[in-house]
């Protein structure tokens, strides 16, 4: 899949934002009041030291500022405990839309052209992708607020201090957004390169561990563990390398903070002793001066706290980019809503029909079909001639190019029918879930009769918990043929009209083909519509009428 | 903890770079506090001895020892900072190639030869991310750890030093208490959530992996949505569960912080008594809480890895699972010249046999083709052969063999590396023989590298068909007298298979050789063929 533009990914980003946009600021308002109790624990603190040490304040008289100063830090430490608080919030919204968005998508593109992606990578987007962004609501987007509200803040303070110290701040303040750049800068390769690294390591890792029973075999695991070894080692001078030059990005933001912290210092202490004969240094106090000092690191701790949590936003613009090239992915054709013109009730019928796929030839062409309720259609002709297509569309899969489709008076896939696909599918848990799956409120007794319809009963009948013993305990789980009557006993269980069934007996062991068989008899004798596709030549006795299939036409056996 | 053990020991080999690296650390955190320090004992004195001036009194005040302090503190903070990342991520590396290294040695010696066949399809994803919980544990664990400890008694030394030891006792007490907040404590409160976090994030995931494989099914039954609203039902209260450990974490970090900022307080307000009885000069009483203050920044490293610690602990012990010696041993393989298998019960340990009373004698350079369906237990037979899987009951005598696996695996290396695993001892012209063998050495040599070629990723830089032949390559490059081969000629056209199997059948003249697949034509050329029903 290739990757969207970034323009388009901090665009759709930035409209995620909108549903969390309350925890998001009342994180930053939280934030703001932590850097605003911070200033006053250091007014507190300063206050205190001027008073006890220039002004000989007796202990005692200074008591209420003491318990002032402790009250200041208990809702500084509110403040603190609400802000991950609220933060921890800021993407449960953005997490469940998107959650939301994607199975939307998955359902719009419709388990054909959902089976070309793998079910893990799909996954990996629906869970990893969707978690990756966390990080960024809950982190990285506050604190970019935050490392340009706080340092204002502090400066404020500085300035009415002492506006000579304030400069000096202010003269690292246009710098704040250069600094900005250079730690994303930084943080961006640091981070890259470390993930690249990991991945790689990993890949090795898990590439001999994948194959470590061959290498048993050959007797060749120390030679593999060396190689890995010697693999690791190189990956790590490499990525030392750049890690090199990209720290140095950070060491910048540290010596100006440093620098900036000394240069302060120095100017007070000497404003103090009365050496600066201009500007505002004359009014400065021990309080003052060490107001100024105890609040130069706060300024820029915002900031340092920023580029720590840089890599949550490389990380999700990485997974947003996936998540939006999935999003993105056209649905074809595209959905119309033709109904046919004759909505007899009754019937199936295909009226020209045509299908193709985003280039090439016609696969369906211009097919005109009727099928009566009840009867038993038997689909057959070479692979590749359209029979899997012509069930997809059927089946509301696949939306035709032109023509009409009308399942009983209805669009195709209206009304729920039975699907049959050449792999069964169960999930892990017990028999009764796996057929309440479709049919949440079967008796236990119907249960058990579908499952004896398909033959599957004596794998349930001497298990202690009869339907509710759990699938695959014994740590065999279910063969395909198994699986596969595990998905027909469903249909039974459900009672629809419509069948479809794609290949029903392909690749079957011999008991799971008698028993698959017989349970398609009995289908067709209950009165069901049967629609299957097969080459395998018992099934055409089952036909009320055998078509044939082949480069996109039907006709009559 | 203690599933924690073995991967700190691995960790303590690397004492001497830990130990600089911590340094490094140390010399970084305390040139941040030492600046700020004496920053602060610098401007007090300054505005003690500025008061006298003023009042027209001589004093002396050197500025250049403070003026020269302060300077250094700024650059050394720096420095000391960059050589510490460089460093420590250096060491963090090496742990890396450490833990992966010896976690495959380990996995290698512990015996269970079919290991996560039987482990599902996500065994290895989850492999993945337990290792890499075990990579932070020194830099995000240990190091700030062991950084805060140390620094905290430094500076209780230092107040006892400069203050009173019942003042450093008391202080010592609100900081321990501080620690405890922040890690040990933290980790009791979040250490099931964070520790079934992951299970249950493995658990979601088959889900999701199942709906999508039922997906046609669900959507012809018109249950779709409401399946999926299951799922999503599941990661919303995962999400809230990680929201509940991340609350906790803030809500311990603010209380550690709060109890450093009264700490630091505390020590104002005891140290006025003692500078009004003139035993502590100003600059000493400003400097210490500024110091104190300085161990905000050691001690907001804590919550973070505590808090997930549960979590690290459950990767710890799923790994610790993964190298236990399986106990397994197929003790009831002898060494013979023939292959002769009597009564054997064949099957994975703790499910139910697929064989029972197997036996078979092949005599020294006989052609045995085995046919079976899938599920009719073939592979298992092959394994038990081999001795991937130990027989469940009954004996088996045979030679030295190799075997080919119904699996291709491809290594992400060379050609040559591949092929090699067969024979070390094998010559490039040995290579090129077997390649031609197997019609693979023309799609070689039209190659730059030739049989340095790269094979990519689990080798998808090659064909299934191609695959397969090199992987049959890689085995009859092995001299054993017995060579068992499991659907040898999976994915390779049936022309291809025509004009090989004769070749291989002679390449292999004079020894041993079962071959197994779902029909005749899938074997090499057998004097019998056994089929198994």
């Amino acid at each position: 899949m290739e990757s969207s533009d970034p323009a388009r990914v901090r665009r759709w980003l930035s409209e995620l934002t909108k549903s969390s946009q309350r925890w998001i600021r009342a994180t930053v308002l939280a934030g703001v009041w932590v850097g605003l109790t911070t200033i006053a624990q250091m007014v507190l603190l300063a206050w205190l030291a001027y008073q006890g040490v220039i002004e000989q304040q007796p202990v005692t008289g200074l008591t209420p500022a003491y318990l002032l100063l402790i009250a200041v830090l208990l809702l500084r430490a509110i403040g603190q405990g609400l802000q991950t608080r609220f933060a921890a919030r800021c993407s449960e919204e953005v997490r469940r839309d998107v959650r939301r968005q994607l199975h939307r998508k998955w359902q719009s593109l419709g388990p054909v052209v959902l089976a070309d992606a793998s079910a893990a990578s799909l996954t990996r987007e629906w869970l990893d992708h969707v978690e990756a962004l966390h990080g960024y609501f809950a982190r990285f987007l506050p604190q970019m607020m935050l490392s340009v509200i706080v340092p204002l803040l502090i400066l404020a303070v500085v300035f009415w201090l002492d506006w000579l110290a304030g400069i000096f701040l202010v003269l690292s303040a246009p710098l704040i957004p250069l600094f900005m750049a250079l730690v994303g800068m930084g943080a961006e390769k640091v981070n890259q390169q470390h993930f690249e690294t990991v991945s790689r390591l990993s890949g090795q890792f898990l590439d001999k561990v994948r194959g470590l029973t061959t290498l048993q075999l050959f007797g060749q695991t120390a030679q593999a563990s060396s190689t890995l070894h010697h693999r690791s080692d190189q990956f790590r001078l490499i990525t030392l390398k750049t890690l090199k030059i990209a720290f140095l990005s950070s060491a910048v933001l540290e010596f100006f903070a440093s620098v900036a912290i000394a240069v302060i210092a120095i100017y007070i202490g000497f404003g103090l002793l009365g050496y600066i004969s201009f500007g505002p240094s004359s009014e400065l106090t021990l309080f003052s001066g060490l107001l100024i000092l105890l609040l130069a690191p706060e300024f820029f701790q915002p900031l340092r706290t920023l580029s720590q949590h840089y890599h949550d936003r490389a990380a999700a613009l990485g997974a947003s980019a996936e998540i939006i090239a999935r999003l993105d992915q056209p649905v074809t054709p595209t959905k119309k809503t033709t109904l046919a013109t004759a909505t007899d009730a009754s019937v199936i019928a295909l009226q020209h029909v045509s299908l193709c796929y985003d280039v090439g030839p016609e696969v369906i062409r211009s097919v005109t079909l009727t099928v009566k309720q009840g009867e038993t259609i038997v689909l057959t002709g070479p692979s590749g001639g359209g029979k899997s297509s012509l069930l997809h569309m059927l089946a509301g899969f696949l939306q035709p190019d032109s023509g009409s489709i009308s399942v009983f008076g209805q669009p195709a896939g209206e009304q729920p029918f039975g699907w049959l696909g050449q792999k069964g599918f169960w999930i892990q848990g017990t028999w009764a879930d796996n057929l309440r799956m479709t049919c949440p409120d079967a008796s236990d007794i119907a249960i058990e009769k579908a499952l004896h319809q398909v033959g599957l009963a004596d794998l349930v009948e001497h298990r202690e918990h009869g339907i509710y013993s759990v699938i695959g305990e014994d740590g065999q789980g279910l063969s395909g043929g198994q699986a596969r009557r595990l998905s027909l006993a469903r249909i039974f269980l459900a009672d629809y009209d419509l069948v479809l069934l794609d290949e029903p007996t392909a690749g079957l062991d011999a008991t799971s083909e008698i028993h698959v068989l017989d349970a398609l008899h009995k289908l067709s004798e209950a009165g069901k519509t049967l629609i299957l596709s097969t080459h395998h030549q018992a099934l055409f006795t089952l036909a009320d009428r055998l078509l044939i299939v082949n480069d996109g036409e039907v006709r009559d056996a | 903890m203690r599933d924690l053990r073995p991967w700190f020991h691995l960790i303590l080999q690397r004492r001497g770079r830990l130990f600089v690296g911590a340094l490094l650390l140390l010399a970084t955190l305390i040139s941040g506090i030492a600046l700020l320090a004496l920053s602060g004992w610098f401007l007090t004195e300054t505005a003690l001895v500025g008061l006298l001036f003023a009042a027209g009194i001589q004093a002396y005040i050197n500025l250049y020892v403070p003026g020269g302090g302060i300077r250094f503190f700024a650059v050394s903070r720096t420095v000391a900072r960059y050589l510490e990342r460089l460093y420590n991520h250096n060491t963090v590396l090496r742990l890396l190639t450490d833990i992966r290294v010896a976690l495959f040695d380990r996995m290698a010696q512990s015996g269970h030869r079919d290991r996560g066949r039987h482990k599902g399809a996500h065994w290895l994803s989850r492999l993945t991310s337990d290792v890499d919980a075990l990579d932070t544990l020194y830099l995000r664990l240990v190091a700030p750890a062991a950084l805060a400890a140390v620094v905290t008694l430094l500076v209780v030394a230092l107040v006892w030093l400069l203050f009173t030891w019942q003042i450093a006792l008391i202080l010592l007490a609100m900081l321990a208490t501080a620690f405890l907040i922040a890690s040990w404590a933290l980790y009791c409160r979040t250490q099931t959530l964070a520790g079934k976090l992951n299970e249950r994030q493995e658990h979601l995931r088959s889900e999701v992996i199942e709906h999508l494989e039922g997906f046609s099914e669900l959507t012809a039954a018109g249950r779709i949505g409401k399946h999926a609203a299951l799922l999503k039902r599941q990661s919303l209260t995962l999400d809230k569960d990680q929201a509940v450990i991340e609350t906790r974490t803030g809500w311990h970090l603010a209380f550690t912080q709060l109890l450093i900022n009264v700490s630091a307080v505390f020590v104002l307000w005891a140290g006025f008594s003692l500078f009004q009885n003139g035993s502590v000069s100003g600059p000493v009483l400003v400097m210490l809480p500024i110091v104190l203050l300085g161990l905000n920044e050691v001690y907001a490293m804590l919550p973070d890895a505590f808090g997930k610690l549960g979590a690290t602990v459950a990767a710890a012990r799923r790994l610790n699972e993964e190298i236990t010696p399986s106990g397994v041993q197929p003790a009831n393989t002898a060494a013979g010249t023939t292959l002769a298998a009597s009564d054997l019960s064949i099957g994975h340990p703790g499910s139910a046999p697929v064989m029972t009373h197997f036996s078979l004698s092949v005599q020294a350079g006989d052609r045995l083709g085995i046919v079976g369906v899938s599920g009719s237990g073939k592979s298992s037979l092959a394994d038990t052969f081999a001795g991937v899987i130990p027989a469940l009951s009954g004996t088996i005598e045979r030679p030295d063999c190799v075997y080919l696996t119904q699996r291709t695996v491809v290594f992400e290396d060379t050609v040559k590396a591949n092929l090699l695993l067969g024979n070390p001892k094998a010559t490039d012209a040995d290579l090129w023989r077997v390649l031609e063998l197997v019609e693979l050495a023309e799609r070689f040599k039209r190659e730059d590298a030739a049989l340095d070629t790269w094979l990519g990723s689990g080798g998808n830089r090659l064909s299934g068909g191609e695959a397969r032949r090199l992987v049959l390559a890689r085995v009859l490059l092995s001299s054993a007298p017995l060579v068992i081969l499991d659907e040898p000629f999976t994915g390779v056209d049936a022309d291809t298979r025509a004009r090989i199997a004769p070749l291989i059948d002679r390449w292999l003249e004079g020894r041993t050789v079962i071959s197994l697949g779902h029909g005749p034509e899938a074997l090499l050329p057998s004097d019998h063929i056994l089929h198994l029903s």
